[in-house]
């Protein structure tokens, strides 16, 4: 574990870093308050500290008040260790930030007791962090496959056209579906098919930019949004997509599986401003007309005008069997 | 470590607390004591620098660094002598400052002699 020790008596220094050697610590010294600040406040930076209350630049007290500033996620332990007593100075110690304080000159066991305090302190914290962060996953991903969530990745998609019409680019919206998954399951049995979403999901994810976004929409189906992309390279992408789904068989539990996608492209540039919902229902329309058309093909959402009826409707929705 | 144990009577720092704080490490211990006769003089003159400018802040601010280094060499008399002249530095007492600074040197001069010896008995 890492510690700096912050002190400007080269004893009390050469003292603490010794014992704290001793004791397992990888120690970093340095002889001013401002230079304690400098390493405690970068996220990297060691997660205990010993500060001398008095030292020049910035003071012990003034350590713990800029370590408290930064708003970073990893908790700095800090300990006061000086030869003042009263207990007035105990309380603004405390009141600056600091969690512990100890008294000058340190006994070696008191010491190292209340750095175990310290450590116990910063594992529980870890412990905390990590469960609020396996939360977070679960609440925003598809726990089969570990992409996007339905209602992350429509709010993502809602945030891009939001951004794409403020910036006035296209963002690509691709609704994605395995041909033929339910007899995928039939044949194979749901554990292969669970095979066939996960790598279906890999095989998506490989297929597009750092910065698009895939998440599960439903059973067997994906929402992909690409953004700020021209027409051109969305439909080749959605090809190129169509194409990494179709190209070798799934290996699951039971087997080799061939399998093969549909997808229902929109660019939203060519949609004006109608609402995310409908662009949806678009997207979902141009994905029933690829499984219309045979399956293991795009087909593009395409705008037109229906004399009486709503202002721009793109295929009508076949709700045949996918 | 047996010859130290025999001049220990009439110390004026704890032995057994200076040995204890460095968990026998004869080596630290001669590190420590060491850094102390390089640092001494330097804080001294401060301190002195301090008491003759009359500045409380400044005889607090030195009294305070002395303080510490002899707490950490175990050194109680004379910390306890660097305490005084701290506190009448925070409350500015500067007429207390010279007789304060002479007791707390004569302490340091009696310490110095002690803590050579004991460097000598650990080096």
């Amino acid at each position: 574990m890492k510690i700096l020790i912050a002190d400007d008596e080269l004893i009390s220094r050469r003292l603490l870093q010794k014992t704290l050697e001793r004791a397992g610590y990888e120690v970093t010294a340095v002889e001013n308050g401002r230079l304690a600040a400098e390493q405690l406040c970068p996220p990297e930076g060691p997660r205990l500290a010993l500060l001398d209350w008095v030292m020049p630049e910035l003071d012990g007290p003034g350590v713990c008040r800029e370590v408290r500033k930064r708003n970073v996620q990893s908790y700095v332990y800090l300990v006061l260790l000086t030869s003042k007593e009263s207990k007035g100075d105990v309380v603004a110690g405390l009141e600056s930030g600091a969690d512990d304080y100890l008294t000058k000159p340190f006994d070696p066991e008191e010491l190292k007791a209340r750095l175990r305090t310290g450590l116990r302190v910063l594992n529980l914290e870890d412990r905390l962090v990590e469960a609020r962060e396996q939360m977070r996953f679960q609440a925003t991903h598809d726990g089969l496959t570990t992409l996007w969530n339905r209602g992350v990745i429509v709010d993502l998609l809602r945030r891009e056209l939001e951004r794409s019409r403020r910036e006035h680019v296209s963002t690509a919206i691709l609704m994605c579906d395995l041909d033929h998954f339910k007899s995928v399951n039939d044949t194979n049995g749901h554990l292969a098919g669970d095979d066939v979403l996960r790598e279906t999901a890999k095989r998506l994810l490989s297929s597009v930019r750092s910065y698009d976004f895939v998440g599960r929409y439903g059973g067997e189906e994906f929402l992909v949004v690409l953004n700020n992309c021209n027409p051109a390279y969305a439909l080749a992408r959605a090809d190129e997509i169509r194409k990494a789904i179709a190209h070798f068989p799934v290996q699951t539990s039971s087997g080799p599986v061939s399998v093969t996608m549909s997808l229902g492209l929109l660019l939203s540039h060519e949609w004006g401003c109608l609402p995310l919902e409908e662009l949806l229902q678009q997207a979902d329309a141009a994905l029933y007309a690829a499984k219309a058309a045979g399956r293991n093909c795009v087909k593009v959402a395409m705008p037109k005008i229906v004399p009486g009826g709503p202002a721009l409707q793109a295929h009508e929705p076949l709700r045949m069997r996918r | 470590m047996k010859e130290l144990e025999k001049v220990s009577s009439n110390l004026t720092f704890d032995h057994g607390e200076l040995l204890a704080r460095v968990d026998n490490d004869r080596e630290l211990l001669h590190d420590l004591l060491t850094i102390f006769k390089e640092e001494f003089p330097r804080h001294l003159q401060a301190l002195r620098e301090a008491v003759d400018s009359g500045d409380g802040k400044r005889v607090a601010v030195a009294a305070h660094g002395l303080k510490g280094m002899l707490l950490n060499v175990a050194a109680g008399q004379a910390a306890a002598a660097a305490g005084r002249l701290e506190q009448m530095g925070c409350r500015g007492e500067a007429s207390g400052f010279q007789k304060a600074f002479l007791a707390f040197e004569r302490d340091a001069m009696t310490l110095l002699p002690q803590l050579d010896a004991c460097m000598a008995e650990v080096h």
